[in-house]
């Protein structure tokens, strides 16, 4: 009976990107789609496509535990914080981690946890998407560069422009402004790349580091951020697999918790 | 004062030229181009084709805003701080305050007997420039120039908490997907933005007359939501895009007057309009 498989599913809302994790015995299932206007429905299908991958009846699906921007939106799923399905996700993937920095869409986190994936204080990008992701996307749009292959490009730059503006709306003119002066893509994405990892660095400074650190959300799926970021901060960073999916993998990760205690 | 004096304004999204005397000849406003030294060149022929002249019977040619290094045929370059001021103290003498909503700054100028005492100004982040009011628009699939009067007709403004762009306009998406009239979010916005924009200006301290310049006065919509958050009405000039431009101009024939009434030569520069190379 395939529906007696015991799993745990958590799901992680983000305003870009919609993530699913489904957490069994022997192994976890994920998955990631746009997340469109609608939370609720980026829930539904994130959860019913990660339970189909895993070849899961959809009886499964609930209970969930959800998280994310839009986690609010979705029905009868228990809530909690991004930040303490950062930590848990962060412990379980990387025990050695005791500070985590997500890179989201359109918030940058720092996390200090304890050995047991525990949040012990944390920092959020405030109201300003600059030191986001949120502009790595608008910048690949605006160079016509698929969002998955600016990292890799931007390690080839040679000369590095300077990027004035830390705002992810003004670096769009900033760039258009570039590319009709001829300047080649990668120098443009280095030095956004730096320009963000210098922002990331001013949040990360106000928390303190305390070894080891990883770096997980969309953000950390660039490796050209990655590595400007590990210069800026000057230590070697840690990046799960698939970064992308640590605070849904955190959410089934307490859901199970839940279901063990109960 | 004899003579015909030219007044271009490049600024970061419109790039607007005036050719004037006591009056205006002829005005442009074109969208600014990446390749500002090219464009500089173009709406200048372009103007004075409107006017009917030659390129040598301008007297004097002053270039301002951000672009204003790229004019290379200009005598001279002035801040727009000054040629917003020059420009709307001779078309309004009785303002005190400019509240210049432009498309990627914003800038607020007290002037006292028609002279610039103080300013502050904001590019650093687009909340509270046109910009914003753009990237939200197009979010909700509005055209700009229809959104302030979209939004006079919310009875419910819904609050925006958002400043930045992107989070504002996250915030939008997700209000109009909760199904609320788009009027009353647009309201939401403009009441947002004019609250960030007289937050900024009231450190120089607003006083009466109130005059609005730039792409934000014609958006009667921020205009409303400004005028209910001072309590008093402000002044729109007829063109309020051409302020900038009509100030240089008015400041190159100050010059050319001062020069005359000393006897001394005018400094203008050794100046050509022809076709410039780019990134040579």
């Amino acid at each position: 009976m395939p529906n007696q498989i015991k799993c745990f599913v958590g799901v992680d809302i983000g305003s870009a990107f919609s993530k699913a994790a489904v957490l069994m015995d022997s192994r976890t299932v994920s998955h990631i789609i746009p997340s469109g206007g609608n939370y609720r429905l980026a829930a539904e299908k994130a959860v019913s496509e990660a339970l189909a991958k895993s070849n899961l009846p959809m009886e499964n699906a609930v209970p969930v535990v959800a998280t994310g921007y839009g986690a609010n939106s979705i029905p009868s799923a228990h809530i909690v914080t991004d930040i303490s399905c950062h930590a848990k996700g962060t412990s379980h993937l990387l025990p050695s981690a005791r500070t985590a920095i997500d890179i989201g869409d359109m918030f940058t986190r720092v996390i200090r946890l304890d050995s047991e994936g525990r949040a012990t204080s944390f920092l959020s990008s405030g109201i300003c998407a600059g030191g986001s992701g949120r502009v790595l996307q608008v910048i690949a749009h605006v160079l016509r560069v698929r969002l998955e292959d600016i990292g890799e490009l931007s390690l080839k730059s040679q000369n590095r422009v300077n990027f004035h503006t830390s705002c992810a709306v003004f670096a769009e003119t900033e760039t258009v402004s570039r590319v009709a002066e001829g300047t080649l893509k990668e120098d443009v994405l280095a030095g956004l790349h730096r320009a963000l990892a210098a922002q990331i660095q001013s949040l990360v400074e106000r928390l303190g580091v305390e070894r080891d650190c990883a770096l997980v959300g969309g953000g950390a799926k660039d490796i050209g951020l990655v590595k400007s970021l590990e210069e800026v901060m000057g230590l070697k960073l840690l990046v799960p697999e698939e970064p992308q999916i640590v605070a849904a993998l955190g959410a089934a990760l307490i859901a199970r918790e839940k279901a063990d205690r109960s | 004062m004899a003579g015909y004096f030219a007044g271009i304004d490049i600024g970061s999204t419109m790039t607007k030229v005036v050719i004037m005397n006591e009056e205006i000849i002829a005005s442009l406003v074109r969208v600014t181009t990446p390749e500002q030294r090219r464009l500089a060149n173009k709406v200048m022929e372009e103007a004075l084709e409107r006017a009917n002249f030659s390129f040598d019977e301008i007297t004097y040619v002053v270039a301002t805003g951000y672009g204003r290094i790229n004019v290379a045929f200009a005598d001279k370059q002035v801040t727009e701080i000054s040629c917003h001021a020059r420009g709307v103290a001779s078309l309004i003498p009785t303002v005190r305050t400019i509240i210049d909503i432009g498309g990627q700054d914003c800038k607020g100028i007290k002037l006292s007997a028609g002279k610039v005492v103080n300013f502050v100004m904001n590019d650093k982040c687009a909340a509270g420039t046109g910009r914003f009011l753009e990237i939200t628009a197009r979010a909700l699939g509005v055209k700009l120039e229809e959104i302030g009067k979209l939004s006079l007709t919310s009875r419910k403004p819904v609050e925006i908490s958002s400043t930045c762009t992107v989070f504002a306009e996250q915030e939008v998406v997700t209000k109009l997907a909760e199904g609320i009239p788009l009027s009353d979010i647009l309201a939401g916005l403009h009441q947002a933005i004019a609250s960030r924009i007289l937050t900024m200006v009231s450190r120089v301290r607003i006083e009466r007359e109130v005059v609005v310049t730039g792409g934000g006065a014609k958006n009667v919509g921020l205009v409303r939501a400004l005028e209910s958050r001072l309590g008093f009405p402000v002044l729109i000039p007829p063109d309020p895009l051409l302020t900038g431009a009509i100030g240089a101009a008015l400041l190159g024939r100050d010059a050319a007057e001062k020069a005359q009434k000393e006897g001394l030569p005018l400094a203008k520069r050794q100046r050509r309009l022809e076709e410039v190379e780019l990134f040579a």
